[in-house]
């Protein structure tokens, strides 16, 4: 026994080191394959391909948005070396830098809140509905109409911003947003005044959201006010193929600082 | 093994550990909620990342095509300033500054509807494509909501329906789209039929609509450009 014991002594510290940090490889190994078990199993044929599909297209999807933005930055780069201190193309190219601020096409810092929604953690009942305990594309868009009504100038959520032509649709359990897949927990975020958090939670619609979500259902609502938040630039189309311009205000007179 | 090697071995197999537990982690959190939906449910997700994809493919080719103009104006001397003047009414045409008209349609509803189902409205019109929206000549931009209740709504707190309980939404876009996504079996014409049965919503292909350009300011006042 003695002799054992001082075996064991003798063994260098690293080899037990090292024989713990194999046995739980090999356990986060075994866990993952069993995982993978019962997915294979109750998944049907076309399920995981989709899954995959879904996951390459969002990539995809980052991919071209940062191509967007790269190409919009080089525009306005070239744009403004051309400016050539024509005292009129200053002009527009500061109106055009104010109207893609307006529209949401320049990434902004300011005050503000980010409100996050998550699932309901409270078991469904036997004659419950299990989509009402998930946080849906309604909720989502309930959050952010309230946001706007307590004085939000601008609005993101999951990092896609929110502007003119935003939808929030549901699929299933899931949102899309500008046509991107954002998966659960929400984070909505708006830059707004400092009384946006009050504002807010005084406003009848938003009691009335939290009685008919949170409380009957669990949805959990979580609130921050950190000094600054950040909202990301639009990074998608602008499509106005079917409508023309009819110019009757002053370009300057709503967009312009 | 010598000694010194025995602690870099070690490090090694503990820093593919931490790899390891990081990617599951992830992976899972991200398939988590894939994984929940129907082949259905992912069919038509596919199908939107797709159109938005597709989108922005074309958006990408657009914007070389701008930047090789602009590229060759500035080559020449040009100041580009025409340039930037169509670039800037197209972003004050989309962002709601300007007014639009084009093809699109009418929905009249008449009858009590609450500012949600207004709201839902809009949003499936977004969804089905739609270029500008305006709800009883009010132009639908960021932060114009529809508020009060059902039968004395308003829009940027003002009140949009006078006597008549009319509603008259329009929207510029590919008409057969747009008509097709809001009275499509199922779809949420059918579904205000269901809840508001004193409700009547009729929708119209025009050939040509108008929307008014926003009253709203939409500069932002606190917030600031991040570079």
């Amino acid at each position: 026994m003695t002799a054992i014991a001082s075996r064991i002594r003798a063994i260098p510290s690293w080899q037990v080191t090292l024989c713990f940090a194999l046995l739980a490889l090999g356990f986060l190994i075994a866990a993952q394959m069993a995982a993978e078990g019962p997915r294979v199993q109750y998944t049907s044929q076309e399920r995981t391909p989709l899954v995959g599909t879904v996951l390459d297209l969002q990539k995809q999807q980052d991919q071209l948005k940062q191509q967007v933005l790269d190409a919009r930055a080089a525009i306005a780069q070239l744009e403004a070396t051309g400016q050539g201190g024509a005292a009129v193309t200053k002009q527009l190219s500061d109106q055009l830098q104010a109207a893609q601020i307006a529209a949401g096409l320049v990434p902004m810092t300011g005050p503000g809140l980010v409100i996050q929604l998550k699932d309901s953690t409270v078991p469904v009942p036997a004659d419950g509905n299990a989509q009402d305990y998930l946080v849906s594309g309604s909720d989502v868009l309930t959050v952010v109409n309230q946001l706007w009504a307590a004085g939000a100038e601008g609005v993101a959520i999951n990092g896609e911003r929110v502007v003119v032509s935003t939808a929030v649709v549901d699929i299933g359990g899931s949102v899309v947003v500008n046509g991107a897949y954002v998966a659960a927990p929400y984070q909505i975020t708006a830059i707004g005044p400092k009384p946006l958090f009050d504002t807010l939670t005084h406003q009848p619609e938003f009691a009335d959201f939290i009685r008919s979500r949170g409380e009957a259902f669990g949805i959990d609502v979580q609130y921050a006010t950190p000094d600054t938040v950040d909202l990301p630039a639009y990074a998608g189309s602008m499509n106005l193929r079917y409508g023309r311009t009819t110019p009757s205000v002053s370009p300057a007179s709503s967009a312009a600082p | 093994m010598g000694r010194g090697r025995g602690p870099l071995a070690v490090a090694l197999v503990l820093a593919i550990l931490g790899f390891l537990v990081v990617v599951q982690a992830r992976s899972q959190a991200q398939d988590q909620g894939l994984a929940q939906l129907s082949v259905q449910d992912l069919t038509e997700l596919v199908a939107n990342v797709t159109a938005r994809n597709n989108q922005l493919r074309a958006e990408v080719a657009t914007l070389a095509q701008q930047q090789a103009q602009v590229q060759s104006a500035v080559q020449h001397g040009d100041t580009s300033s025409s340039q930037m003047r169509s670039d800037l009414d197209h972003i004050l045409a989309w962002s709601g500054v300007l007014g639009v008209t084009g093809q699109g349609v009418q929905i009249t509803v008449n009858g009590a509807l609450p500012p949600q189902a207004v709201d839902q409205m809009i949003n499936e019109l977004r969804n089905a494509g739609a270029e500008a929206i305006a709800v009883n000549s009010v132009r639908i931009v960021p932060g114009a909501v529809i508020g009060g209740q059902a039968g004395s709504l308003t829009v940027e707190g003002r009140p949009i329906i006078g006597t008549t309980n009319t509603i008259v939404l329009v929207a510029i876009g590919q008409p057969e789209t747009l008509a097709g996504s809001l009275s499509r079996a199922g779809g949420l014409v059918a579904q205000l039929a269901s809840q508001y049965p004193s409700v009547t919503v009729r929708v119209d292909s025009e050939d040509l609509v108008q929307v008014p350009p926003t009253d709203r300011s939409l500069t932002p006042v606190l917030g600031r450009p991040r570079l």
